[in-house]
């Protein structure tokens, strides 16, 4: 009987350790293949632009600060002596500068000077050796990151970047005798036994590090006893295949040490940023102990949290390592006087959300989505940040401003209210510095500016005086009488915004008035076809018809289309692909993208001219002309447009160095009430005012094939000295009015009546 | 009053308002080489051209040096600053000859020869560019 048991037992015995064999063969396999894949899945990272500095830009202070602290510097009261240190003083700074390290351009960080005179640089210059610096270029701002299902940020390093004090704390605080166990510490378990049974509840676990990283990273968080068992037999195997430092490294990377609202902190890595601003080789004992004591805990022992617990929990850790003889009497005294100083966090808010949707956009076509989440790419874009905060400031208090001034316009419903969109661009590079695709992202992620297809009004008017410049000349006069057109069968009859008494206008007048019905006269003389015809060489991807209404912005356009057409005016006739993205490196440094600056001529550089000086008119005289005493008194062209019924409000703007289109309407087509000049100028106005820094100031530049000619403003002709107040007109070489005015010459009308005049006189 | 009398003063009045001395359309107005003015004129006054001025030397150095990728980056950052200086797109236009691309290569030619016009140096080396960009073509 017993020799029978004794059998049953030992075959049981061979049989369990053939399952156990089998199973421990299985979880090895499930191992070999989770540790010799990518080990962690690293968000991607969006940056904005480089920020560059030089003597003599203009600042805008308040954006200049917001950016200094977007990009982590830290004020101090005496000279930076850190990376990432500022000393703010009056008229100057003191700024430790961080590293820069883009695809493109890479410098270390050092201490400089920068001299404030007024609301400039003055001077930039090296603290060491007090060289001057004539053009410092910021590092990129973080503006979001791809997060997975986990959404967790993670910064890898490796054990050797690792100080000794940072591991000997994380040791003494989880498991001391790590280098000395194989993956189960069987004192450590029986000690926590003897605790939890002594106080009648779980106090102590005996998990090793192991234990714990073979739980993260294979098992789920339910206690139960064959779950425990997995995670002993699971320690075991890691221990066997893998180095003792390999397997401290992959803890370091993977604790879970805190949150930044929704964002899980994962790895020393990410949590010495986190906590202390700083990478782990330069954390302190007392810090170091700080990071270690919150890996039981993490959100309990949080400096965010509670100062108090944290600093208890961190002198437990130093006194552990004391304990321990990792740390001298004297250390660990000097750590325990130290105060905790973390560096503070903002929950990372969506920036620019609608440049980011827009940009995502260009990206799944390059990558799938959970590549992005998961490869650790550094993506880096053309935003601006401080024009995006001014775009997203002016639109703001645009729009607020227009409710609170016509109550009419106020709306319940947060998605019902008053809308509005801008973006900004460079008309020569056409990078896309701001988009604020409406006015509020959590309420409608509807990119107003991307996705939406309104009709341009008058903002169109421009396409069609191009259109007109090889027949017509910017003094040729054109019909400003009522007249009715045909179209599908229904009589059309556009009118004037405003009841106008001049029968003919110029055509430069008609475009700076924004006269309807002389420009649907120029668009019947031009031929509608030829104007659908240059406006899609322009690439709007919306349907243009040759209807006489498409003269006044009646067909729908999407406004990036239409900045991007009025790019061409700026840009000396050549029309930039929108880029949002510049380039896409990986986590090794290799550029996987490179975008770069993408051009096509579309219209010969004098025609771009002529617009140009056609569309400053407006801003001088026209129906723009109260940008001036709203502070812009610098070369500027630009249209404002308005559509039937006040549906829709627009202004678009630019000089050689920068152009923004401003839209405002309601989504549901309601009127706003008022026109491009009263709704969108004003915003595009206070968005060009907070950025100083894009003022050069500068002429459009004049190509060949213009020619300058005094004219006379009755006739349109060339001046002569009788003409009144003559003015300046640029003309195509070869457009030129010829002869002489008419009217004023001696020849003409004046001349006749004066000869006139002069007969009657003699026949007295 | 005669009527006679009353034309001659409907004729004083007409002539009054449309007063003048009549003579041949105004010459000597400045020519457009007048006002413009040059680069290094330009800098002195206007700090952002100064700024681009840096990085366009930094970017005719990438050129020289064969790195079009790295000068492009920078010489659209000196675009950025004073799309005013033709040199920048002439630079440009070198690097993307370097890289083979011959229809962007032509476009900022074009750009360079806006914007260097009255420089006859420069437009010399602009025309010789636009030759090897035909040749590339071909």
């Amino acid at each position: 009987m017993i020799k029978r048991l004794a059998k049953y037992t030992l075959l049981i015995l061979i049989l369990g350790g053939i399952a156990l064999a089998i199973y421990g063969w299985h979880l090895s396999v499930q191992v070999e293949k989770r540790f010799s894949t990518r080990r962690w899945s690293i968000p991607s990272t969006v940056y904005s632009d480089t920020t560059l500095l030089y003597p003599g830009q203009r600042m805008n202070s308040s954006l200049f600060s917001a950016t200094l602290s977007n990009l982590g510097y830290r004020r101090v009261n005496s000279v930076p002596s850190q990376k990432g240190e500022i000393r703010i003083r009056t008229q100057a700074l003191d700024i430790f500068l961080n590293d820069l390290k883009t695809p493109w351009t890479e410098r270390t960080g050092f201490l400089a000077q920068i001299d404030f005179s007024e609301d400039r640089i003055g001077t930039i210059r090296r603290k060491d050796n007090g060289e001057t610096i004539p053009i410092l270029e910021l590092e990129p701002e973080e503006i979001m990151q791809f997060f997975g299902q986990e959404r967790e940020r993670r910064q890898l390093i490796s054990i050797e970047q690792i100080p000794e004090h940072q591991i000997q704390a994380v040791l003494a605080a989880e498991d001391h005798r790590f280098f000395e166990h194989h993956g189960v510490d069987w004192r450590g378990i029986l000690r926590a036994m003897m605790t939890n049974l002594r106080h009648g509840a779980v106090r102590q676990g005996g998990s090793t590090l192991t234990q714990q990283l073979a739980k993260n990273y294979f098992l789920t968080p339910e206690r139960t006893f064959i779950r425990k068992l997995k995670e002993l037999i699971l320690a075991v195997i890691i221990e066997f295949r893998y180095g003792k430092r390999e397997i401290l490294e992959i803890y370091l990377n993977e604790i879970y040490l805190g949150q930044k609202g929704s964002v899980a902190i994962n790895g020393i890595g990410e949590a010495s940023y986190f906590y202390f601003g700083k990478p782990v080789k330069r954390l302190t004992l007392s810090e170091a102990a700080t990071i270690a004591g919150l890996i039981k805990a993490p959100n309990n022992y949080s400096p965010y949290r509670n100062m108090a617990r944290c600093q208890s929990r961190r002198d437990k850790v130093l006194q552990a390592m004391h304990r321990w003889e990792w740390i001298t009497q004297t250390e660990l005294e000097d750590a325990l006087k130290q105060p905790i100083n973390a560096v503070g966090f903002k929950a990372a808010d969506k920036k620019a959300p609608y440049f980011i949707d827009y940009l995502t956009e260009q990206l799944n076509s390059l990558y799938r989505s959970e590549d992005l989440s998961s490869l650790g790419l550094s993506i880096y874009t053309t935003l601006d940040t401080q024009v995006q905060m001014a775009a997203e400031e002016a639109l703001t208090k645009g729009l607020a401003g227009l409710e609170s001034s016509n109550p009419e316009l106020q709306r319940t419903a947060p998605e019902d209210k008053l809308q509005g969109a801008v973006v900004v661009m460079q008309p020569k590079t056409g990078h896309i510095l701001a988009l604020a695709g409406g006015r509020n992202y959590s309420v409608s992620q509807f990119n107003r500016i991307t996705q939406a297809r309104r009709q341009p009004g008058s903002a169109f008017k421009p396409i069609v005086y191009l259109s007109s410049l090889a027949q017509f000349t910017p003094t040729t006069l054109l019909s400003n009488d009522p007249k009715s057109y045909t179209v599908n069968g229904k009589q059309w009859d556009p009118q004037n915004f405003e009841p106008v008494t001049e029968y003919t206008v110029s055509l430069q007048d008609a475009l700076k008035k924004s006269h309807n019905l002389a420009t649907v006269d120029l668009a019947m003389k031009t031929g509608l076809d030829r104007v659908v015809d240059i406006a899609a060489k322009f690439h709007f991807s919306t349907p243009l018809k040759p209807y006489p209404s498409l003269a006044l912005g009646a067909f729908e356009v999407i406004p990036l289309e239409l900045a991007r057409a009025y790019c061409v005016f700026a840009a000396e006739g050549v029309q930039p692909f929108p880029l949002s993205l510049k380039g896409v490196v990986d986590e090794n440094d290799r550029i996987l993208e490179h975008q770069h600056l993408n051009i096509e001529r579309i219209i010969p550089p004098a025609e771009a001219f002529i617009m140009n000086s056609m569309l400053q008119g407006v801003v001088k005289e026209g129906t723009a002309r109260s940008l001036q005493w709203r502070g812009v008194t610098w070369p500027v062209a630009g249209k404002t447009g308005t559509t039937n019924d006040f549906r829709d409000a627009w202004f678009v703007g630019y000089t050689p160095d920068i152009l923004a289109l401003v839209w405002v309407g309601f989504d549901n087509g309601d009127p706003i009430k008022a026109t491009g000049a009263a709704a969108a100028l004003p915003i595009w106005a206070d968005l060009m005012n907070a950025i100083p820094q894009y003022r050069s100031e500068t002429q459009f530049n004049i190509p060949r094939g213009v020619e300058k000619i005094l004219v006379c403003p009755v006739t349109g002709r060339p001046a002569v000295d009788g003409c009144p107040e003559p003015v300046e007109v640029y003309f195509l070489t070869g457009h030129t009015p010829g002869g002489h005015c008419p009217l004023h010459a001696e020849d003409g009308i004046a001349g006749k009546i004066i000869k006139g005049v002069r007969g009657l006189i003699n026949d007295d | 009053m005669t009527i006679k009398a009353m034309q001659i003063i409907c004729l004083a009045l007409l002539a009054a308002l449309l007063v003048g001395c009549p003579k041949p359309p105004l010459e000597g107005y400045p020519s457009e080489a007048e006002e413009t003015t040059t680069s290094a004129e330009a800098a002195e006054d206007n700090p952002r051209v100064a700024a681009s001025l840096q990085l366009t030397d930094q970017g005719r150095r990438l050129v020289e040096d064969r790195r079009p990728d790295r000068a492009i980056r920078v010489l659209e950052q000196a675009v950025s600053l004073h799309p005013g200086n033709g040199q920048n797109y002439y630079y440009l236009s070198e690097a993307w000859l370097m890289k083979g691309f011959a229809d962007q290569a032509k476009e900022f030619n074009q750009l360079a020869e806006i914007h260097l016009k009255d420089d006859s140096q420069w437009m010399i080396r602009v025309a010789e560019q636009a030759d090897r960009i035909a040749e590339l073509e071909k």
